[in-house]
Order: structure tokens, then sequence, then C-alpha cells
């Protein structure tokens, strides 16, 4: 159950650039998580529901964004997108589109970032 | 009047525990200590493993023993004479690079030669948060079934050793210990696997004998 901690994370992270910019309320929240985060954003999106009660972001729509995992290929030097096993979906397997190895190095995927808000603010701000 | 705007964030939330993690890490460096972490699942042989360390090499050893409820592995520890320290996690379900660096202070640092850690059992959530260790062992028992590396397959992709233990109870569970080793190899074909049974002394000097390579590289 880390996505409380996540949530904390993300809504300090919002709250403190929302309070810099003056934000009287914030309309918008778009966060990438990547695909290797073990993290389901079902699970993030109910408690994030929960903890922004009665914050200037109780309204605002949460946006997901889904991050590829990228890698490097230690067999056949492919760098890119990785092809994930959904069998697990938020605990997928790592592999090598190319040759199948699972001999890579994960390059991106595995963060969760707060990329932008949308704020109101008043004119004078 | 109010006017909208689109305003850029750009933070990484797991960004706060990795810079901790370092910090931990050149803690330990500045000391000259050695840092294993043990994941894994709940009641696999974490804390025998640990108490094996102890009892059967001559490092000076500190221990963070972490758990929902921290006193019941560190209490176990404790009667080996060496120092520990018991981190809370609350409800948390994993141990993170800010409880550990509070551990880390309460350790005679410069009296040790290696830290030792424990997280909570665990094969999910551990895999998100980076501690600062130097190596990372995952310990799982043939009880939890021998499905269970090929479920989880993150945490045996990160980490550096995998102990498959209680290999003396496979036949009575009906698991196939060396099937649980193939699955590890296949998932990383880099990481070394050990089958133990820590009950009957099996695997143990392997297991240090990873742990001191580890160190000495
Ligand atoms: N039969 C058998 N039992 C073992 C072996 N290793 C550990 N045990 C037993 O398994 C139980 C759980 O071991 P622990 O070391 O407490 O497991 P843990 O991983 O630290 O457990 P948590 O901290 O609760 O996640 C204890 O009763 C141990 O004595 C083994 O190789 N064989
Ligand atoms: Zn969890
Ligand atoms: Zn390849
Ligand atoms: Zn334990
Ligand atoms: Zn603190």
């Amino acid at each position: 159950m880390h996505e409380l901690s996540m949530a904390q994370g993300i809504i300090n992270a919002v709250l403190d650039t929302a309070e810099a910019n003056n934000a009287t309320e914030v309309n918008e929240v778009t966060v990438e998580v990547g695909r290797l985060a073990m993290i389901n954003p079902e699970q993030l999106q109910f408690i994030l529901g929960v903890l922004i009660e009665n914050t200037i972001m109780e309204d605002a729509e949460i946006n997901f964004e889904e991050i590829p995992a990228e890698i490097k290929c230690y067999d056949c030097d492919f760098n890119g997108e990785a092809i994930l096993d959904d069998k697990d979906h938020y605990a997928p397997m790592v592999k090598c589109p190319k040759c199948d190895s699972l001999n890579v190095e994960t390059l991106n995927g595995k963060d969760i970032v707060v990329k932008n808000i949308v704020i109101e603010k008043p004119d004078d701000a | 009047m109010h006017q909208i705007a689109d305003v850029e964030v750009a933070k990484n939330i797991m960004d706060a525990n990795k810079k901790l993690a370092h910090k931990n890490l050149h803690k330990l460096e500045d000391n000259g200590i050695f840092c294993v972490d043990f994941v894994g699942a709940i009641g696999s042989g974490k804390t025998t493993l640990v108490e094996e360390i102890i009892d059967n090499t001559d490092y000076k050893i500190g221990v963070l023993a972490g758990d929902v409820i921290s006193k019941f592995d560190a209490g176990r520890i404790e009667k080996h004479n060496v120092p520990v320290v018991g981190l809370n996690t609350g409800k948390e379900c994993h141990l993170d690079a800010h409880l550990v660096g509070h551990g880390l202070a309460d350790l005679p640092l410069d009296d040790l030669d290696m830290v030792i850690i424990e997280n909570v059992g665990n094969l999910i959530c551990p895999v998100d948060f980076e501690l600062g260790s130097h190596l990372r062992i995952v310990v799982v028992s043939v009880t939890e079934g021998d499905d269970t590396v090929e479920k989880h397959p993150i945490i045996f992709q990160t980490s550096d050793v995998v102990v498959i233990n209680k290999v003396d109870l496979a036949d009575a569970v009906g698991a196939d210990a060396d099937k649980m080793v193939c699955d590890a190899q296949k998932l990383n074909p880099n990481v070394k696997v050990i089958k133990s049974s820590l009950k009957e002394g099996i695997g143990l000097d392997e297991i240090i004998a990873a742990i001191e390579e580890a160190m000495n590289s």
C-alpha cells in the first residue's frame, strides 16, 4: 500500500507549486507513472481523492500518463522501448523486443513524476 | 477576475528517496562499511539468515530490522549481542531511505564493518525504494509455492542474489526448488541463485561467500 506515501508526495509537489504561483485553485494535475513503478494507478487515484479533500486541489482533475519502459539490451545492443509481459499488469517482466533477452538494463520507466498543473489565480498576482 | 495558468512542476516523486539512498551509501562508505539488504516474502527466513550470518562470521555487524512492528525481529537479533535498531514502518509495506537514514544514525558506525538491513516481508513494494546498500539479496522459501519467483519478476530482476530457502520442506509442500532456481536465472541472467536450508545449515557458506565476493569487488 505504498500508494499512500506516493499520493502524499504528489500532493505536496502540487500544493508547493500552486502556492508558489499564488493559485486559488488547482484545476488539473498531470502525473506520469512509469510502467515499472510498482504502483496501481487506480489505487493511487482513490487515495489521492481522499487526501485532497479540503485543499485547493479538491476539485482537480487528475490525469495519469503512462511512461513506457526503456531498456538497453546487453545481448543485441537494442536501445528503446521494452515489451512488457502484461499477464501481471503492474508487475511486468522486462524483455528485449529484438532478441527476447532478459539481460537488459532499465533506462526509464521506474519513476513517478508530477509533470504540470493547471491553476486559477487572481489577475493581479 | 481570475486567470488560468499552466504551470510546469516536473517533480519526480522517486527522487527524494533516491537522494537519501545516496546519502546513506556515502555515510556507510565514509565509515568503510559494506551494506547488504535482505528483501523477501513474509516468513521466508530473512531474520534466521541474519542470525546465522552474525553467528558464523567474524564481521562486526550492525542490523536495521524493519517491520510493521519492529520489536519482534529486533528482539531476536539483540540476543546475538550485536547493535540492532528496529525500524517501525507503522502501516507502510516497505522500508525507505529516510527510515534507514534514521537507523544508521543510531548505529555505532565507527565500530562496524557491515550493516545488514532486513526489509519488511514483501516481494512487491520494496522494489520502488533504494536504501543505499551495496548488495540486495532476495529470500524466498519453497513453502510460498514454487511459482513465487515467476509471479514477482521485478524484485528478482533487481536483486543481486536469490536465496531459495527451506529446501528441507520442498517434498512436504510439493514444491520444485529447481524450478524456482531456473525461473530466477531466466528472469535475471546475472543473478546468483543459492538453494538453502538454514534449518539444516545448507547453503549458508555459499551465501556468505556471495556477500564476500561482492565486498571484495
Ligand atoms: N524448515 C525450515 N524452517 C526454516 C528455515 N529457515 C527459517 N525457518 C523457519 O521459518 C520461520 C520464519 O523465519 P524468519 O527468519 O522469522 O522469517 P522472516 O523472513 O524473517 O519473517 P518476517 O520478518 O516475518 O517476514 C521460523 O520459524 C524459522 O525458524 C529452513 O531452512 N527450513
Ligand atoms: Zn505496498
Ligand atoms: Zn536484445
Ligand atoms: Zn524477519
Ligand atoms: Zn526524519
